[in-house]
């Protein structure tokens, strides 16, 4: 393997090939992957249902979706005419797999209906980082050369090394591809990645101060608009009425005032603990810029430190969040006198 | 009218001036991208931008607006106090053309028959627009199709256009003539000023790419409630509110009361609501006629491309292409205009649901 953009080549063509064999042999009614974005920094979830589309599948490191996400249950996409569920195959990096085994382990979805198309994936760019680095000029064009971002515009060009502007969840990722599916999985698969994890990318965070880490929630969350982008793109929030939704009568506040803003976020954060699978596409898809690893990377520390756990990795072990046991560490419960 | 010249080192000027009699609203520049705010610094105003994140649209209606504010007595309602500041007067400068004629698309909703919201009304008729042509629109702005043109003023006070370290000033309402009367230090515009601003508008009328046919769209769409399109236009559609949040002319809204019991006080506010959310229609019985992604994805696009032009005789999008650049899943509105346009006449008759 080469490069970046030699791997990115070798992926898509390896996906396609198995997407056109699952199609062909019937295995599966429909294939969820990514096409190309009509806009520059984007990609586009697509579903495929003959083998003539499957050359619009795409891969890149802008597929910046978790695909777990349209098999959660309140996405209604997938049934045929009869309403049937439909067999389905799907293009799944490391995190998407480990959002389908989470959905298992919660019950909420079958395995046995999902065919994986597994790549071990290289890593998605951070696309908001770019843009803001880009500030008042428009992308024209984007494309990897070699190990690096071409960034083109009217009047510019720009090269950003791809190793930095990757996804600071991607930069620390342990489990590049699906665990457990090795038969069909394109580049480097590991049945069990090794999840050793020292959590380095948060020691500056950590060693704040509570009022430091406090300015920085808070200069980093206030531009929220709660278009629930995050949410809605997020495979583990699945829920049929999210507690933000609740009106009768109203758990949280709605508005944009700060206190509501950080409800809402911390509440979702609080719901993700030992869910979680670090894809990242909260980050990756609010208008708004807002970058939230380190409220996922501190979330997953704590479960990993407490209780052992890393969401998605097989689907025996229970979450900590759905289980009880003596040993639990509950240092936070308050004795009695 | 003669046409003036503004010098960019004045823009500071103009703010001192106008500052004590206006709320001066501009674009300034946070976290890495551009948003119109109330300025206390001219220093904090950013002239070379595309267009904000979010549209000017919420400083006549802001994401979340206090109403009226109550005292109780515990139990009833003892008090109200009603909204003091809908009087001051607002200065809104460098709003772009496409954004200038949704504050008419805005008004229109908000005075729409019998129903006359005061606030935004009174906010609207406060409000003076100091507009700025498009040099460079961007490649996803398709403002020309839907009669609009980079350089359009009619909806503006005061227009101006970039001529690179000056500014073209033209008064286009009565109430931006008597403006630019009172600012009697602006000097006057040379011929060569006013053929370079002509040259500009053709040129950026040049750089508008995205050419959408819409002269039909809103018929076929009158006939095609029932196509087998709106499910595959919302296929991967996640359901977020960030194309219809970030849209300068969605209007919708959602209504709440807060208390305060503990002080006996409270507010009723208004929010953004979006056709994209789950409780945007929801009955109170529990039923919801547009309870899946389908029929939500349909009323975005028929609100904006059919129930506009039959209500008021506007296509209720400026193409300013905020939301074909936010969507998280890149479905883009050219795209679906395309795919209704390319309708088979034999389909629309097909007028099922």
């Amino acid at each position: 393997m080469g490069d970046i953009e030699s791997e990115n080549q070798n992926i898509e063509n390896k996906i396609k090939e198995l997407a056109r064999n699952l199609l062909r042999e019937k295995e599966v009614d429909v294939i969820i992957g990514y096409k190309k974005g009509t806009v520059p920094l984007s990609s586009s979830p697509v579903f495929i249902t003959r083998e003539e589309d499957v050359d619009k599948l795409l891969w890149n490191n802008l597929c910046y979706v978790n695909l777990a996400n349209y098999l959660a249950p309140r996405i209604p996409t997938l049934y045929d005419e009869e309403g049937q569920k439909l067999k389905v195959g799907i293009v799944a990096k490391g995190c998407v797999g480990r959002a389908l085994i989470h959905l298992a382990v919660e019950n909420q979805i079958n395995l046995e209906n999902i065919k994986m198309i597994g790549i071990s994936c290289n890593g998605i760019i951070n696309r908001k980082r770019i843009e803001k680095e880009i500030g008042e000029k428009e992308i024209l064009e984007t494309s990897i050369l070699g190990n690096n971002i071409i960034v083109k515009g009217r009047d510019f060009e720009k090269t950003f090394p791809f190793d930095e502007y990757m996804n600071e969840l991607c930069k620390v990722c342990k489990v590049k591809s699906p665990p457990n599916v090795v038969d069909s999985c394109v580049g480097e698969c590991l049945e069990n990645p090794v999840i050793e994890d020292d959590f380095n990318d948060i020691s500056d965070f950590e060693s704040k101060t509570s009022e430091e880490k406090w300015a920085y929630i808070k200069d980093t969350l206030s531009a929220c608009t709660r278009c629930y982008a995050c949410r809605e793109v997020c495979p583990m929030c699945y829920c049929n009425l999210c507690f933000v939704d609740q009106n009768k009568p109203i758990w949280f506040g709605k508005t944009t005032d700060f206190t509501d803003i950080f409800a809402f976020h911390f509440n979702r954060a609080m719901h993700l603990a030992g869910r979680c699978v670090a894809c990242g596409a909260c980050s990756s898809v609010c208008p708004m810029g807002i970058d939230l690893n380190i409220i996922t990377r501190k979330l997953e520390k704590i479960v990993k430190e407490r209780y052992n756990f890393t969401s998605g990795m097989d689907k025996e072990t229970l979450p900590p969040m759905m289980s009880f046991s003596m040993d639990d560490n509950q240092e936070f419960m308050l004795e009695e006198d | 009218m003669e046409v003036m010249i503004l010098m960019k080192d004045q823009v500071a000027k103009l703010y001192d001036e106008l500052s004590g009699e206006y709320n001066f609203f501009a674009p300034v520049k946070e976290k890495g991208y551009v948003a119109y705010r109330k300025i206390s610094n001219p220093k904090e105003i950013e002239l070379n931008y595309f267009n904000s994140k979010i549209p000017p649209k919420e400083i006549l209606f802001p994401q979340m607006e206090v109403l009226f504010e109550f005292k109780t007595d515990g139990k009833n309602v003892i008090e109200i106090e009603d909204r003091k500041d809908l009087d001051e007067k607002n200065i809104l400068f460098g709003i772009r053309p496409c954004d200038a004629h949704s504050f008419d698309l805005l008004e229109k909703f908000f005075a729409f028959g019998d129903f006359q919201d005061e606030i935004f009304l009174k906010k609207r008729e406060n409000s003076l627009i100091i507009g700025i042509g498009c040099n460079s629109p961007k490649s996803t702005c398709f403002c020309t199709s839907v009669e609009g043109h980079p350089f359009q003023k009619d909806d503006m006070d005061i227009f101006l256009v970039d001529l690179g370290d000056k500014y073209l000033v033209e008064g286009i309402s009565d109430k931006g003539n008597n403006l630019i009367q009172q600012l009697s230090w602006l000097s006057k515009a040379s011929k060569a000023d006013t053929i370079k601003a002509k040259e500009l508008a053709k040129k950026a009328e040049d750089l508008i790419t995205t050419k959408l046919d819409l002269t039909n769209t809103s018929q076929i769409l009158e006939s095609n409630f029932g196509n087998e399109i709106w499910k595959e236009v919302s296929e991967n559609c996640l359901g977020c509110g960030s194309c219809t949040f970030l849209c300068p002319t969605c209007t919708c809204f959602d209504v709440i009361d807060e208390n305060d019991q503990y002080e006996n006080r409270g507010r009723r506010i208004r929010i953004w609501d979006t056709c994209q959310f789950c409780l945007y229609t929801l009955h109170t019985s529990g039923h919801n006629p547009r309870d899946n992604n389908i029929e939500r994805c349909r009323n975005r696009i028929l609100h904006k491309f059919s129930y506009y032009p039959l209500n008021y005789d506007l296509i209720g999008c400026v193409g300013c292409g905020r939301c074909i650049q936010v969507c998280p899943v890149n479905n883009d509105l050219r795209t679906i205009i395309n795919k209704i346009n390319n309708i088979k006449p034999k389909e629309e008759e097909n007028v099922s649901v």
